[in-house]
């Protein structure tokens, strides 16, 4: 069980760091405008910084939005469940939906992430560097997503739990 | 095996029903059990799996995905911040001393700061904390105030440039650039500003009904509203965010700014405005950037999931399924458009409008845009089914959320009947704008070349081009 928390805790603080991304991300994506129609310059550079930084916070929101539970869901029928029946479904759902899809993506991403961080890619169309940034976040989505499907299905249920 | 996609979307709706779990949690399943059948039964080449990377990475190199954090992060900053509350004041002064003033104040609140809030959910949360206690006071029966709040919460996906408008946007974008490959047409491919001009007439039309049935509702109030003294930093405030908000509706309107920067143009200047007055220290910011983070993963997730799931779809067939049906329906092209937009009505039923936007609109749209060729009269007629979904009992998700957020709903039986004008006032609309495109071309550019809506296809040219269609899902090659 220590080891489960050390990886909740591990993963809670992660997030905690990521969600100030939103700062910059607000930032550069307003600079946008005055850059492109005042400055005439540096626009692009701050589109793909923006892009760079979006890629790596939506990354990071999958897990925080399970960890906060906001993720869309119907529970109309399931709220007259026990608590304890939640806590199954949810573990099972976790087992047979997120935990292979995440290995999936993971082990299949593998062919385009790795020569892409060989390559050091740039973007396409402004040759600035940093586009293997965006790949490397597909693999840093999936590694969140399993370590917490990990937690979630390990974690013994709660007296109180919703 | 075209049919088990069928299965599949069916085993999705009960899943999320019956289980509570997350969309994104069913989707995934669905998928992976899809995956597993048609790699065992031999219709799916494992290796093609391999595509999923790619179609999940163009996700995040989306330029318009961007909007997503800036909508929800602006929409949690209206919610922190008094500029709701000032403009809810301000309009109560300016408006006639009326028992109806309050509940049509609330309405041009939902319609005023819906789209820069993004999401309904969003829009609920604010107008509930403003105006539902004010409701009471001015005697609203709850039913009546929960409706409002339902109604004026869902005003924002009509209004340019939500967030529900954006990202349909760049699904009917997919849709009409694979519908003009596969027909040759010369068709400009839609734009997120078209369908944004082509909204306007329509929710200009339902803000007026809305407005109106507010104001009729609003004769059951017990008392004419409370004269509160508006202080000159409420009223400054008030009109500065007013200019504020209609600089930047009419600056995406007018195509100054790009959807994106107008997101963040209103982000950046609520960040900066919250953080000199002093009204985001510390433990409040981190708290409103854990909410974003969070809020804007469980539509990100969505678009995941839905990626996932659409993928096997195609690899099962089911899409060239979906173009044989569509094209058969028999009739005019409105007997296509209406039977499609009920389909998407069904769902509306069990899925939200993020999650018929993400899984439906990809499988239905694009056969239905190669026999109807008006893109921007498919899209309003969507936009209204969706933003009808939201209201839809008893699954609605403006319904629900309102019933979450106000601390003493109505009973479910009277909010849905006071909610009833306000629904056929939109199914009416709906109706109308089916029956006269000409509604949503109102502010068409000169150099638009797309088709109008009744110079269709011929259904054998239709039949042809559906035969010689290929799998949409790209072949990588196998590991």
């Amino acid at each position: 069980m220590t080891v489960l928390r050390q990886i909740d805790r591990a993963v809670g603080a992660f997030l905690a760091v990521m969600q100030w991304l939103a700062l910059p991300l607000v930032l550069l994506l307003f600079l946008q405008w005055p850059l492109r129609d005042i400055v005439h310059a540096y626009s692009g550079q701050a589109n793909d910084l923006g892009q760079i930084i979006f890629a790596l916070l939506v990354a990071s929101s999958v897990t925080a939005a399970t960890r906060a539970g906001t993720h869309l869901a119907a529970d109309t029928v399931a709220q007259r469940y026990s608590a304890l029946t939640r806590h199954r479904i949810r573990q099972i759902g976790t087992a047979i939906g997120m935990l292979p899809w995440a290995l999936f993506v993971l082990i299949s991403g593998a062919s385009m992430v790795i020569p892409s961080l060989r390559e050091m890619e740039a973007f396409p169309e402004t040759y600035n560097p940093g586009y293997y940034i965006i790949k490397l976040a597909l693999w840093l989505m999936a590694t969140l997503v399993l370590a917490q499907s990990v937690v979630d299905i390990l974690r013994p249920f709660k007296a109180g739990e919703r | 095996m075209e049919w088990t996609g069928f299965a599949l979307l069916i085993l999705v709706g009960v899943g999320i029903i019956s289980t509570g779990l997350p969309a994104m949690f069913v989707l995934i399943t669905a998928a992976t059990l899809g995956a597993i059948l048609g790699v065992a039964s031999g219709v799916i080449p494992f290796g093609i799996l391999w595509a999923l990377p790619g179609r999940l990475i163009n996700l995040f190199d989306n330029d318009l995905l961007q909007a997503l954090p800036l909508y929800v992060t602006m929409g949690l900053l209206l919610d922190r911040l008094p500029v709701a509350d000032a403009l809810y004041r301000t309009s109560i002064a300016i408006l006639p001393r009326k028992p109806s003033a309050p509940l049509v104040s609330g309405m041009l609140l939902g319609a005023l700061l819906g789209p820069m809030n993004g999401s309904v959910g969003a829009s609920v949360l604010g107008l509930s904390r403003v105006i539902a206690p004010r409701l009471d006071a001015e005697g609203v029966p709850p039913p009546t105030r929960d409706a409002v709040i339902a109604v004026a919460s869902t005003l924002g996906v009509l209004v340019p440039p939500s967030l529900v408008l954006i990202l349909l946007s760049d699904a009917m974008l997919s849709a009409h650039t694979f519908a003009v490959t596969q027909t040759g047409r010369s068709d400009r491919i839609i734009n997120t500003q078209d369908i944004f001009h082509a909204a306007l007439a329509p929710a200009g039309i339902f803000v007026v009904l809305c407005v109106a049935l507010a104001w009729m509702a609003g004769r059951k109030a017990k008392a004419p509203p409370k004269r509160e003294r508006l202080t000159a930093q409420q009223g400054l405030l008030a009109g500065f965010s007013l200019a504020a908000l209609v600089a930047l509706l009419g600056g995406v309107a007018t195509g100054y700014f790009f959807a994106v920067e107008a997101a963040a143009v209103g982000a950046f200047v609520l960040l900066v405005a919250g953080i000199i007055t002093g009204r985001l220290p510390g433990p409040v910011m981190r708290s409103l950037l854990h909410d974003a983070l969070a809020i804007t993963g469980a539509l990100f997730s969505l678009l995941l999931a839905a990626t996932t799931f659409t993928l096997v779809l195609r690899l099962l067939g089911t899409d060239r399924l979906v173009d044989r049906l569509i094209v058969a329906i028999p009739g005019s092209n409105i007997l296509a458009v209406a039977l499609v937009l009920g389909v998407i009505g069904l769902c509306a039923f069990v899925l939200d409008a993020f999650e018929i936007i993400f899984v439906v609109v990809p499988i239905v749209i694009p056969p239905l845009l190669i026999r109807v060729a008006d893109a921007r009269w498919v899209s309003v007629l969507v936009l209204l089914t969706l933003q009808s979904s939201f209201l839809l009992p008893p699954f609605g998700y403006a319904l629900m959320m309102v019933r979450g957020a106000i601390k003493n709903p109505a009973p479910f039986k009277p909010f849905v009947r006071a909610l009833v004008p306000f629904l056929v006032a939109q199914w009416l609309l709906l109706l109308l704008v089916l029956a006269v495109p000409k509604l949503v071309h109102l502010t068409d550019n000169t150099d638009d070349n797309v088709r109008p809506t009744l110079n269709s296809v011929p259904a054998e040219e239709i039949d042809r081009q559906i035969k010689e269609m290929v799998p949409p899902a790209e072949m990588p090659k196998p590991p």
